[in-house]
């Protein structure tokens, strides 16, 4: 789902990123290379050359965008191929091609000082050997790549088979902290979760390294004591405003828990684990001349009249990148996109592709909570004005006017609840404004308002990718029919990689006067007649987490 | 006068005997008792669950039907208890569908449910005035629903009906074994 940063502070992040829209791009890199990878990341066969080539790259990548990596069509990130070409086009990289892992190193080797020997059979150590990459300047390899590392004149930093053979996550990543935290960055740890089982996909471990990120797996949830109360303390030890990369991990704990506990801190969220060339990207800049432009259909001032009918709107916000973008109808309906407002700053070209290739229908909306993704009914207040300040300003770089918060902290999927309390919606509404309104929610949400001409609208439908169309159609018509009073504003998020042509076809089959406007259009619609009840988080609202 | 008691007594007795006879005789099929297991691939998608249980037990006119709901790591047991010789009124009265629609139970109403044996006591229809909140505020659905009784005794299909949705819910149940609904 989310995003990443480069800054030092709060301030300092948000200037780069007006910077980043203003100034003229960082030079860019005339030669660089290119590895496509395929989709075999099992720890048995494909993760151990593919973590070492990424880690490889991170170090390649330190001074200058040197290696890029295209991923396999089924890559939970889809745009690392057209932004390849992207940068080709309007950037004039040269890509040569490296076939094998042994063309890498004769390539990269030059970059490393040696290599650290990781266990598979202990997996925490790859994290560690990870870290220990970025601080040495080292290579990490298994033992069954070791001589494909002597090869390239390679010599060992260090080995940690043995070292932590029968102990837990905690006690790991506890031994790593007296060794190795002190010397990393202190503004960005890596949570480098994901998959368990036999496959791991460590795709942003190339930023990590050039980063000098300590990097973990630890869990969020309350039922692995240890493990929290150590995430805990590196999370109190980061310096204001600092970010957490990476994912949490599947089955060790939820989304929810982490992002919650994160947000306690008052840091931020960029993910995911798999995102890719984060170390290369960071390093190109915009075009120059280059400004964002959103298709606004409605000016700020101007006001619209909702008729007797349904408004409908969809918004996409699962991050860009993993989203629909390059799939076939976009263009056909309009759809608001969640762009990940962090790109400004480690990702720009990115951001520049997307809004290159905007269509008419597309418009582009902040998020997700705050300046990168975060739960506000947890934020600290004396650290929500600065997040959103910075938060703001990106949304002026990236000209957008509509903000979109989320807070599952009550919440597990579809259990629970995704509410604001009205202490949150009133640090929005003084936070933002210049925003021409708010939406809310995941799945479906019941917290909404209207101030001013400023409407809060949740989510009144998800659209699950694999729910058939023809209940998708009876679900929207259901919501028709329940909500009768007209107009009826009726807001639905797209779950990423759902398919535009198939909603156009639901749009078809809808009941009653339907009228689907882009998201803008439909804030205004919804200030004019609040037909949607003011409602906030309830002390009787059910709550799936508790939060800690 | 006094002498006539006994036998108006007697009379009345039988005829209470004559007006419960249609009840005893439509008592709900024992088979119907019991875990049932949703087929997914037979069955309208889940949305929001992933896998659902149907615990049916039967007790004179009171039948508890308990929903075991799966959401990967989440689980979420509910209960609505019917009965089919008079009207309940049940608070949160659970809906199976539409996890993903912003339509909730109205905090504290109570839903009007009334319940009855059919087909010789191998459909248990369950009628319900469900207390709603919406985005524009309350409202109330009209749910109809049939659990019936496949031959054989060891499926069960539900077919759910709403006021509001022209589109019926239908889920297929496989009877699990008592033994392995123990563990």
């Amino acid at each position: 789902m989310k995003r990443l940063t480069f800054s030092l502070t709060l301030i300092f992040s948000a200037a780069a990123g007006l910077r980043g829209a203003d100034a003229a791009p960082a030079a860019p890199a005339r030669e660089a290379y290119v590895m496509h990878f395929d989709s075999d990341w099992k720890i048995a066969s494909g993760l151990p050359e593919k973590v070492m080539l990424i880690g490889l790259q991170g170090l390649a990548n330190r001074t200058a965008p040197r290696f890029y990596i295209v991923h396999a069509a089924d890559f939970p990130w889809e745009i690392t191929g057209p932004l390849k070409e992207f940068y080709e086009r309007k950037h004039g990289v040269h890509f040569t091609e490296l076939k094998t892992a042994e063309e890498a190193l004769a390539t990269f080797a030059r970059y490393s000082k040696g290599y650290v020997v990781w266990d598979p059979a202990v997996m925490p150590t790859m994290n560690v050997a990870y870290t220990i990459a970025g601080l040495e300047d080292a290579v990490v390899v298994t033992p069954a790549l070791i001589p494909l590392a002597a090869r390239h004149g390679l010599k060992p930093i260090d080995d940690l088979r043995g070292r932590y053979n029968g102990q837990t996550d905690a006690q790991i990543y506890t031994d790593a902290k007296s060794r190795y935290w002190a010397r990393c960055s202190h503004d960005k740890l890596m949570l480098m979760g994901g998959h368990r089982g036999d496959i791991r996909i460590p795709g942003i471990a190339d930023w990590g390294v050039r980063e000098k990120m300590f990097f973990h797996d630890l869990s969020a949830n309350p039922i692995h004591a240890d493990e929290l109360a150590l995430e805990k303390q590196f999370f109190s030890e980061l310096n204001p405003g600092g970010t957490i990369f990476g994912w949490h991990v599947y089955g060790k704990d939820t989304e929810e828990q982490h992002t919650t506990l994160i947000s306690t801190y008052g840091l931020k969220m960029e993910g995911l684990q798999s995102l890719p060339n984060l170390s290369f990207n960071c390093q190109i800049g915009f075009t120059p001349g280059f400004k964002f432009t959103n298709h606004h259909h409605v000016t700020s001032e101007q006001k619209l009249t909702a008729q007797a009918k349904v408004y409908l709107s969809f918004v996409q916000s699962d991050g860009i990148g993993i989203g629909v973008w390059t799939k076939p109808g976009r263009g056909r309906i309009p759809l608001a996109w969640g762009a990940i407002m962090g790109w400004v700053h480690f990702s720009p070209a990115a951001l520049e592709y997307f809004h290159e290739s905007a269509t008419p229908a597309d418009y582009f909306i902040g998020g997700l909570s705050g300046p990168s993704y975060m739960y506000p009914n947890h934020i600290p207040a004396n650290r929500f004005g600065l997040l959103m300040q910075e938060a703001s300003d990106l949304m002026k770089v990236l000209d957008e006017r509509i903000f979109e918060i989320m807070d599952n902290s009550a919440a597990d999927g579809n259990v629970g609840n995704a509410e604001l309390t009205k202490e949150t919606v009133d640090r929005y509404y003084a936070a933002f404004p210049d925003a021409a309104g708010f939406i809310n929610g995941y799945g479906p949400a019941r917290t909404r308002d209207l101030r001013d001409t400023r409407p809060l609208i949740s989510y009144d439908y998800y659209i699950d990718p694999r729910r058939p169309r023809e209940e998708v159609t009876a679900d929207l018509n259901e919501l028709i029919a329940l909500n009768a009073k007209r107009p009826y504003f009726l807001l639905v998020h797209v779950r990423e990689s759902n398919d535009v042509n198939s909603l156009v076809e639901v749009i078809k089959q809808l009941t009653g006067p339907v009228e689907v406007v882009p998201l803008d259009t439909f804030m205004k619609f919804a200030a004019s007649n609040q037909t949607y009840v003011t409602r906030y988080q309830h002390p009787d609202d059910p709550k799936h987490f508790k939060g800690y | 006068m006094v002498g006539n008691l006994p036998m108006k007594r007697t009379l009345l007795k039988f005829l209470l005997g004559l007006a419960l006879l249609p009840l005893v005789a439509v008592a709900g099929d024992p088979a119907l008792n019991g875990r049932w297991r949703m087929d997914p691939a037979r069955s309208t998608a889940l949305d929001g669950w992933t896998a659902m249980d149907l615990v049916i037990s039967a007790d004179g006119s009171k039948v508890s039907l308990r929903h075991d709901m799966t959401w990967h790591a989440t689980k979420v047991t509910a209960t609505n208890p019917v009965d089919t010789a008079q009207p309940v009124e049940i608070t949160d009265f659970f809906r199976v569908d539409q996890r993903h629609m912003a339509v909730y139970a109205r905090p504290k109403a109570a839903a009007q449910v009334s319940a009855a044996w059919l087909d010789n006591g191998r459909t248990l229809r369950v009628e319900a005035q469900v207390p709603l909140e919406t985005s524009q505020g309350d409202t109330t659905m009209r749910l109809y629903q049939e659990y019936r009784l496949l031959e054989g005794g060891t499926e069960l299909v539900l077919i759910e009906l709403h006021s509001t949705r022209s589109r019926p819910l239908v889920y297929h149940f496989t009877k699990v074994p008592e033994e392995a609904a123990k563990k």
